[in-house]
């Protein structure tokens, strides 16, 4: 039943040996002491600060949306460095190995990397930012909102919320254990079909990729359905299709991409375990097997998934940029329709990943046309922005700067993506460095938006605003990095260059290349003034201080409760009147009237299950990577249990009574924006936990 | 959050179920035991055994949404029959492109020559298959 594998194997470790530790090899070693050193500063800091308690009780078993909110934000943006470092160490290694003269270091014949470390180094690469750190990322942010754009008290099934956070968590910590025992896949992000299939693959990367992969996406589609049930069933009274913040639409639309597509990747997933496991042949080359299968597959959740990544950033824009131009935001409808005529054509243009591979003329045609179609709903949302920031009152602070930038990087990207879009066009540019380029725009779109929504959102959650001066010189600094190392990119794809070179042969590309390096290090210096921005931040926290609206032009539901949001989000369920609720409340004087009488709140009870599911899923993984197969199913077995357990627990719920409720209440003085306060909170979301 | 039930017994899916999850039970294993046992003993020209096992798939689709997902036209389950809006679609976008591509691909490759002959698979076309490369 089992597929042979060659070499050693015992019952009790599996393919585990002391010699796939890669203790020889220096860059991993100095990675390893480096994280052994992070893990045990933070160790000794929550010990040395007693916050073991305050750990687990407000976090690690919480159901607490933002809270869970705040984790995925938290694995996101580790994981959005460790995919920058394998960014720094793919373009200094091209830099280095150019021409036949370059010298080699590390055991490597040019350059520092082998080519079958390079391969780990670009798919861990595209695997992370995409899926561990872009989803993660977006999810999060989602998480904080929606509940609080639609006045919800928390999503519709919090405890699922939780397990689809530990679930992202586990592939996350899959990914990082890959650089410490065994290696990770050299078959591309996407799996280039059949170098990971066992024959050509027959370490453990790719069983790595495939169980992160697919923990990811699993958690992903239990994400999906629990913001999809919170937005349709949860909103506020009042709040009528025509009411939703057009982030909330944005985060709809993705959902449903995520709610159709991701089960795609689950099967296409499970199909190629067959394939390493049980050696069945659904993708092999022969025995009946499809190389084109796994393609097809693969790509009909791939694109979309590209999709689900940019309509929440879509979705962050048009929030911002309204609130900054102080005016309603133009074409609240076409925008609404923009982003379902996204979610729609995204079913349909999957086969551009692959029009030069053999499909026929009718069937590239198709697919090109569908694609420029695209081109259509984003072009609306773009004119949209503009026709919102004309003549409005344009205040550049820094969530508008990241906003605004966007809209450049949308046009450049989506311009090449309307280049690649047509397949004679393709034929000359796919696999090349250009295509690597266009896409690196779309994604730094997000990226960008995501750094103006979290700029923009901070003080919601966290009751502070980000300091600007450092976070302005972390904006320009990265726009440099993205210019410096892009522009060249686009240049060595008209030149020819493919992607994934490991040994750059032709020497006339090495200028280019070292152009790229010099971006690279623009963008390792914004790093250092990220950073420097969060400390002067956390430092002055208390003169940054937020009011309700952090921003005093705000529009929507979210900035009419306190900042921090209080566990239980709004102390009374606002009714909503309005498209623009706190917009409409400030224009009719009503926005600082305290409810005459508050109610008993129904609130989720903490559980640290999920946290277990999480752990006993990366063990499972584990398990399977390894094939220590008493490993799996011990986890498994316990999996089951755990569900079991839970669908016995009747007590998961609590009520807060109304008393508690005003006297918190009470207890919280909304200040306004940026005057200082003394005896304030600690500030941060936990803040307001007593009465449970 | 939602107000959950916290008998079990009162949910609707329970409700409604009155033996048809028995009987969706013994059909669905039944149809995947005939696919199985196509594909495994060749009974069908590869062709042939394509289409046999598309149906098969279709009926126990088709069994699923009748009998596990009671997708009916009542009016407590008229909510549910509406998700085909999403459904359908989908379903022609995914399988039937990809059916197109592939129905163009293979004029165009050399991938898996024995989808298209019509003959049953004998003894020799086996062992061909089986010196395949890869």
């Amino acid at each position: 039943m089992l597929v042979h594998i060659d070499g050693p194997w015992s019952p009790l470790l599996g393919r585990l040996a002391l010699s796939e530790i890669p203790y020889k090899n220096p860059i991993l070693v100095g990675t390893f002491v480096f994280a052994m050193l992070v893990g045990v500063v933070l160790v000794g800091l929550a010990t040395y600060l007693g916050a073991w308690r305050t750990l687990w009780r407000d976090w690690l078993t919480s159901v607490d949306h933002k809270k869970i909110g705040i984790m995925y934000i938290l694995i996101g943006l580790v994981m959005l460095f460790r995919g920058f470092i394998d960014a720094v160490m793919m373009r200094t290694q091209q830099a280095l190995a150019v021409g036949p003269r370059s010298s080699g270091y590390l055991h490597a014949l040019h350059g520092y990397l082998t080519p079958y470390h390079f391969g780990q180094i670009y798919t861990a690469h595209g695997t992370i930012m995409i899926l561990f750190a872009a989803t993660p990322l977006l999810v999060g942010i989602m998480n904080i909102l929606v509940p609080l754009q639609i006045g919800a008290r928390d999503m519709a099934y919090p405890y699922l919320n939780a397990v689809s956070l530990w679930l992202t968590a586990a592939g996350a910590a899959l990914v990082m254990a890959s650089l410490f025992i065994g290696n990770f896949a050299h078959a591309g992000w996407f799996g280039i079909v059949p170098v990971m299939e066992l024959p050509y693959s027959p370490g453990v990367g790719v069983d790595y990729w495939m169980w992160a992969f697919q923990l990811s996406s699993i958690g992903t589609t239990l994400g999906g359905i629990n913001l999809l049930a919170t937005i349709v069933k949860m909103r506020a009274p009042g709040m009528t299709w025509g009411r939703l913040p057009i982030f909330t639409w944005a985060s709809l639309s993705a959902n449903l991409i995520s709610l159709t597509t991701f089960p795609v990747l689950t099967v296409t997933l499970a199909l190629l375990a067959l394939d390493r496991y049980v050696g069945t042949h659904f993708y092999t080359a022969g025995l009946g097997g499809n190389l084109m299968l796994y393609n097809d597959l693969f790509w009909i959740w791939g694109h979309p998934e590209v999709y689900f990544v940019i309509l929440p950033a879509f979705g962050m824009i048009s929030e911002i940029i309204p609130t900054f131009s102080e005016k309603p935001l133009f074409g609240y409808l076409g925008m609404v329709l923009a982003s379902l005529g996204i979610a729609g054509v995204s079913w349909g243009v999957w086969l551009h990943h692959f029009f030069t591979m053999a499909a026929a003329p009718a069937v590239n045609a198709f697919f090109s046309i569908t694609t420029m179609v695209v081109g259509i709903p984003t072009g609306v949302k773009v004119f949209n922005w503009a026709f919102t920031m004309f003549r409005g009152r344009l205040r550049f602070e820094l969530p508008m700067m990241w906003a605004s930038a966007a809209l450049f990087l949308l046009l450049v990207g989506g311009l090449t993506g309307m280049m690649n879009a047509f397949a004679t066009n393709d034929y000359m540019v796919h696999n090349s460095v250009f295509v690597v380029a266009h896409f690196h725009m779309m994604l730094l779109l997000i990226v960008y938006a995501i750094f103006g929504g979290v700029n923009y959102w901070f003080p919601k959650v966290f009751g502070f605003r980000l300091e600007q001066r450092y976070g302005k010189m972390f904006f320009w600094l990265f726009t440099a990095g993205t210019a410096v190392v892009f522009i060249p990119m686009f240049t060595l794809g008209f030149m020819g260059m493919t992607r994934r070179l490991d040994y750059v042969a032709f020497p006339q590309w090495g200028p280019l290349l070292d152009i790229e390096v010099a971006g690279i290090a623009i963008y390792a210096l914004s790093v250092v003034f990220l950073l420097a921005q969060l400390y002067v931040s956390f430092r002055d926290r208390a003169q940054n201080r937020a009011g309700l609206d952090a921003w005093e032009t705000s529009r929507n539901l979210e900035w009419m409760t306190h900042s921090p949001v209080p566990f239980y989000n709004f102390a009374v369920t606002p009714e909503i009147h309005a498209r623009d609720e706190r917009a409409w409340r400030v224009e009719h004087g009503v926005d600082t009237v305290r409810p005459e009488r508050y109610e008993d709140i129904h609130m989720p009870r903490n559980t640290a299950l999920p946290l277990g599911l999480g752990l006993l899923s990366f063990g499972l993984a584990f398990g399977l990577v390894w094939r220590i197969w008493w490993l799996a199913s011990v986890c498994a077995a316990m999996i089951v249990v755990l569900i079991v357990i839970r669908s016995f627990d009747n007590d998961t719920d609590y009520t807060i009574p109304a008393q508690d409720v005003e006297r918190m209440e009470r207890d919280i003085r909304d200040v306004p924006s940026g005057r200082p306060v003394t005896g304030d909170v600690a500030g941060g979301v936990p803040a307001f936990r007593e009465g449970v | 959050m939602t107000h959950t039930t916290d008998n079990a017994w009162q949910h609707p899916e329970v409700q409604l179920a009155s033996g048809g999850y028995v009987v969706a039970y013994v059909a669905g294993l039944v149809l995947m035991g005939l696919s199985l046992w196509i594909v495994r003993g060749h009974v069908l020209a590869p062709m042939e055994t394509g289409i046999a096992i598309s149906a098969l798939a279709g009926l126990a689709a088709l069994i699923q949404c009748v009998l596990l997902l009671h997708l009916n036209i009542s009016e407590t389950q008229i909510w549910h029959t509406v998700a085909l809006i999403l459904f359908i679609p989908l379903f022609i976008l995914a399988i039937g492109l990809s059916s197109w591509m592939f129905h163009g691909l293979y004029r165009r490759t050399m991938l898996m020559p024995a989808a298209h002959v019509s003959a049953p698979a004998t003894g020799a076309q086996a062992a061909g298959a089986m010196k395949a490369p890869g």
